[in-house]
């Protein structure tokens, strides 16, 4: 659960619409889809796919992403952006593949959780 | 996820932190530019897409924090915010930053000398595998060694072999020389001769101690199987860098020692100093050539030729006791099988009473540990006071200025600054201050460290000791200096922010009145004042035991006596040469003749040299096992040189030679004590027992000589003869000249002589009498030295410590002298409240110091000569300079409050 320690609480306090806790997951899976991205391709991609229900404080994916480029999970590399200005393009790396194993199945499980208790009310 | 490479990253991110800072804000400004251009092209004009974009990033300044948090430096941030607070903070009040760091450099700089003293000496192990394995025979009891059957401290070579052979308790044994033998050599066909250190070890010695050669090999048991015919040797690390400056062709030269060229066959690795700590030799020289070195020694094969230490390394799993109980049924059926064994009745007593007792060699073999473990020890507990005192000086300083801060802490605490962190920032504060005492104390401490070892060093090589810096003593002296502002950091701290914040807001003065009294800063000076009493006495007690013991009265007088050894081997004369003593008296005869020479004259000893004991035999008198009795073997003209009055009978004189009746002279207390009742003159006796192995001597007594110290000081009268080399052949020179005028020139007129009458004699050793008698206190100056200075030291910063808490109680107060001043108080009565306060913090410190001093002196009585540990003048001494140094130290802040105008301080309340 190294990623739900590491998050730190306050951070995202308030304003984040997301379930606490998904931010990684989230950055993660857009990463193994799409491939190399870089910030605002990431928050627009997160947007779009949930059909503009998630709404990120988009400041916040930053430090997510920082906190992921130290555990080794993303690679950043800059590049140049199709309107030809200088960005920042993480990729996805060997332990970040695996860490999305981890966050997936941890995500399953709590949703099954969640929903076997909605359930049998 | 590799943990390795999450540091790697994060210190990466320390490292260039401001390029990942300015790629983090391109990044967000990026984001935030093309939220913007999305927004316009959506439709919204300028201004409305410019905000949208801003309010769907956040708050761009929290994020960065955030993101830089993520790196997990804050803290390493926050400390350096600390640390150069502290130091401007420092900065801002240079005089007490100078003090407060000049004591702690002190402090914590003689501490790290003492330490690394005491390191090297008794902490350390031997830079060999696996000392913690090492076991010795033998105690180092230097009491319990005699000529008498069944030593248990030194063992023949014959023992060791056997030994060797039949034990079944260690993996390796080995052997070495329990002397290091000074001798002269040639290197290579050099024509000068060269002092060199020789020790000869068994074979097996390196292999036992599991030390590999740097360069060429060590010595191996090959190299000791055969008598005499292995001439090769190992040397030193220092030996090559001094002799051959460290030339890689080492193994292709040669050492000459008498008739024997010894071919170089390896280097030592540099760290390797034998067994003896503070004992380097040059060389090591294989057992089986000892009958060689000195040359013509020639008797190490004896069976009771005792003068080997053997050391084994024990098999695993044999306890120390298992080791014992083998050792001891060992050592008494070697000793019984040699054949020539004299088992008397007498002997048989001792070999059941002799037990042989196994000590761990982890650290090594060391005169030095037997002779400083207690000097260093009360050394340390001086240097400790001190560093108290110190800290406690700071303390109050911290004290004074953390008052004066209270506004800004308030101010700051009012503001919501939490207690922890406000202390956590005072005490980085003081830890940069202990941290810059620290540095400063390491530079001191070095330059302490060569002192100490030059006080320690006879001759002009200093004592091979290492005591240079190392981790152990990093780590101690990290430790102290950490220790240290903690101890007079912590109290400021938690006093400082513990603050009324009202009332400390309200005013930046009157408010703290209340901390006017401080107890705190008075406890403090008076236990300054306490702790500088005791290391006083201390102090006044050794000084009183250093002139005592040069007072005295050494039975000769040690005034304008030079001395010197000419080594006679460097002739390569075989036994009883009868050259030898005609060089001997020749050089006498030359140098005796020179004018400023009133005599001169070889002897086996002087002064705190050794000695050569045994027990003596005289006709009509019980034979005394206990009374050993020492000789030296000297010239006609001694008892002129030293100016020994002869009680009775005569001097030797040219009428004694090596073909007439064997005279001695003998100690009035050997007289007293030894011989019959009546004159001694014309006696005789013999000199060793029959129960010893050698052929005892004849001797007829003709002149008692007054006793003289021999061996050290603080003995008590000894049992000495004195023999003619004429016909007592000794083969080492020492050589004393009585001399009037300038000793230089005297010096170097001896030594042309000495070289005039044979240009191959080496001379070493150039000194004089007086010299050596104050050598033989040593310890003594040293401790009277050095626990006067810390003293004086600790008495100064006490006075600083007084002087502050009352400049400061004088400053805080002024308004209630002013008021008191316009009431009517005299100025005399204003100075005269200040000095009794004064009074009464020494007086109870005093009070402290005293009994705490009566039985310190009594736990260093054994270092004291001629003054009990209680003695009344040294303590009223001591109480006499602290009263002195307090007056002194509140002598300027009671002035300052007997000037002060009422009127100017009324005005400022």
């Amino acid at each position: 659960m190294a990623a739900l320690i590491r998050r730190n609480a306050a951070a995202d306090r308030g304003r984040d619409e997301i379930p606490p806790g998904t931010l990684y997951l989230l950055i993660l899976k857009t990463l193994a889809v799409r491939g190399r991205l870089h910030g605002y391709e990431i928050a627009e991609s997160i947007l779009s796919c949930s059909d503009e229900v998630l709404q990120v404080e988009e400041g916040s994916l930053y430090p997510a992403l920082q906190r992921m480029l130290i555990q080794g999970w993303v690679q950043a590399e800059w590049g140049v952006t199709t309107g030809n200005r200088r960005a920042r393009y993480y990729t996805l790396t060997g332990a970040g593949k695996k860490q999305l194993g981890i966050e997936i199945s941890q995500f399953e499980r709590v949703m099954g959780a969640i929903s076997r208790v909605l359930e049998t009310a | 996820m590799s943990l390795t490479g999450e540091l790697r990253r994060r210190l990466q991110m320390l490292f260039h932190r401001g390029r990942f800072q300015q790629e983090l804000d391109e990044e967000m400004r990026l984001h935030v530019e093309l939220r913007r251009e999305q927004q316009m092209a959506a439709g919204a004009d300028a201004e409305a897409a410019r905000r949208a974009a801003l309010r769907r990033f956040g708050n761009t300044a929290r994020i960065r924090e955030e993101s830089q948090r993520a790196w997990g430096w804050e803290w390493l941030e926050t400390l350096l915010q600390d640390a150069g607070y502290g130091m401007r903070a420092m900065l801002r009040t240079p005089a007490v930053t100078a003090v407060a760091l000049l004591s702690l450099a002190l402090g914590i700089g003689a501490n790290t000398a003492i330490f690394s003293f005491l390191n090297a000496v008794m902490l350390r192990t031997l830079p060999v595998k696996d000392p913690q394995q090492l076991v010795k025979l033998g105690a180092e009891n230097w009491d319990g060694i005699t000529d008498s059957f069944a030593c248990t401290e030194l063992y023949s070579y014959p023992f060791y072999r056997e030994f060797q052979r039949n034990n079944a308790v260690f993996s390796d044994t080995a052997a070495w020389f329990s002397i290091i033998n000074d001798v002269h050599g040639f290197l290579d066909d050099r024509s000068e001769p060269e002092p060199i250190q020789v020790l000869t070890v068994s074979g097996t010695y390196f292999q036992t101690l599991g030390v590999e050669a740097q360069l060429g090999r060590m010595l191996d048991e090959a190299d000791d199987s055969s008598e005499g015919d292995h001439p090769v040797v190992v040397i030193s690390d220092r030996f090559w860098k001094r002799e051959l400056g460290r030339d890689p062709g080492v193994l292709h030269h040669t050492i000459k020692l008498g008739d024997v060229v010894y071919q170089i066959v390896g280097v030592a690795p540099a760290e390797f100093f034998g067994t003896k700590v503070g004992q380097l030799p040059d060389a090591w020289a294989p057992l089986s050539m000892a009958g060689l070195i000195p040359p013509h020694w020639g008797q190490y094969k004896g069976d009771f030729s005792e003068s080997l230490y053997i050391a084994g390394r024990l098999k695993p799993g044999v306890s120390m006791a298992q080791a014992t109980a083998n050792v001891n049924v060992l050592f008494r059926s070697i000793l019984l099988s040699f054949p020539d064994a004299l088992l008397t009745k007498q002997n048989l007593v001792n070999l059941n009473r002799a037990h042989v007792q196994l000590e761990s060699m982890a650290r090594g073999l060391s005169d030095l540990r037997h002779e400083y473990s207690e000097p260093l020890f009360v050394l340390m507990a001086i240097v400790a006071l001190v560093l108290l005192i110190a800290c406690a000086n700071i303390a109050n300083l911290l004290l004074a200025r953390s008052t004066a801060r209270a506004r800004e802490l308030a101010l700051r605490q009012a503001l919501g600054a939490g207690r922890m962190r406000m202390i956590r920032q005072l005490l980085t504060e003081s830890m940069v201050l202990a941290l810059a005492g620290g540095a400063l104390g390491i530079g001191f401490a070095a330059a302490a460290n060569r002192i100490l070892l030059r006080m320690i060093s006879q001759g002009a090589e200093t004592v091979p000791l290492d005591v240079s810096l190392n981790l152990r003593l990093l780590a101690f002296t990290c430790a102290i200096t950490i220790g240290t502002a903690l101890l007079f950091g912590t109290l400021p701290a938690l006093r400082a922010t513990r603050l009324d914040l009202m009332e400390s807001l309200k005013s930046g003065r009157g408010a703290t009145a209340g901390a006017g009294r401080t107890p705190l800063a008075r406890i403090l000076v008076v236990s300054q004042v306490a702790i500088s009493l005791l290391l006083m006495v201390g102090a006044c007690l050794f000084q009183r035991t250093l002139i005592n013991l040069s007072h005295v009265n050494t039975g000769f007088n040690p005034d304008h006596v030079l001395t010197l050894s000419i080594d006679s081997d460097a002739k390569n004369f075989k036994d009883n040469d009868p050259r030898e003593n005609a060089l001997f008296q020749q050089i006498e005869t030359r140098v005796g003749a020179l004018p400023g020479v009133e005599a001169a004259s070889f002897s086996a000893f002087t002064f705190n040299q050794g000695s050569w004991n045994t027990t003596i035999v005289v006709p009509e008198m019980p034979l005394r096992r206990d009374a050993d009795v020492m000789h030296n073997i000297i010239g006609n003209d001694y008892f002129r040189v030293m100016q020994i009055p002869l009680i009775a009978g005569r001097s030797f004189g040219p009428q004694d030679t090596a073909t007439s009746q064997h005279v001695a002279i003998i100690s009035e207390h050997m007289a007293r004590t030894l011989f019959p009742a009546g004159s001694p003159i014309g006696r005789t006796y013999t000199i060793g027992s029959p129960d010893d192995g050698d052929t005892p001597l004849q001797e007829q007594v003709i002149g008692v000589a007054q006793d003289v110290k021999f061996g050290g000081l603080t003995e008590p009268p000894r049992y000495i003869d004195y023999l003619p080399y004429t016909q007592r052949e000794w083969g080492y020179g020492d050589f004393e000249v009585r001399y009037t005028g300038d000793l230089g020139a005297i010096s170097k007129e001896v030594q042309e002589a000495i070289h005039d009458v044979d240009r191959s004699l080496p001379i070493s050793d150039v000194s004089t009498m007086s010299e050596q008698v104050n050598h033989s206190f040593t310890n003594e100056t040293i401790i009277a030295e050095l626990s006067a200075f810390f003293a004086l030291v600790a008495v100064f910063l006490s006075c600083i410590g007084i002087y502050g808490v009352m400049s400061y109680l004088v400053g805080r107060r002024t308004g209630e002298i002013g008021i008191r001043m316009a009431l009517g108080a005299g100025r005399a009565a204003v100075a005269w409240q200040v000095m009794r306060e004064i009074a009464v913090l020494v007086a109870a410190g005093i009070a402290i110091g005293l009994p705490a001093a009566l039985a310190g002196g009594r736990l260093v009585g054994g270092m004291l000569y001629g003054v009990s540990g209680t003695d009344p003048v040294s303590e009223a001494a001591a109480v006499a300079v602290l009263i002195a140094a307090g007056l002194l130290a509140g002598y300027l802040p009671a002035r300052k409050a007997s000037r002060i105008d009422p009127l100017t301080a009324l005005r400022c309340e």
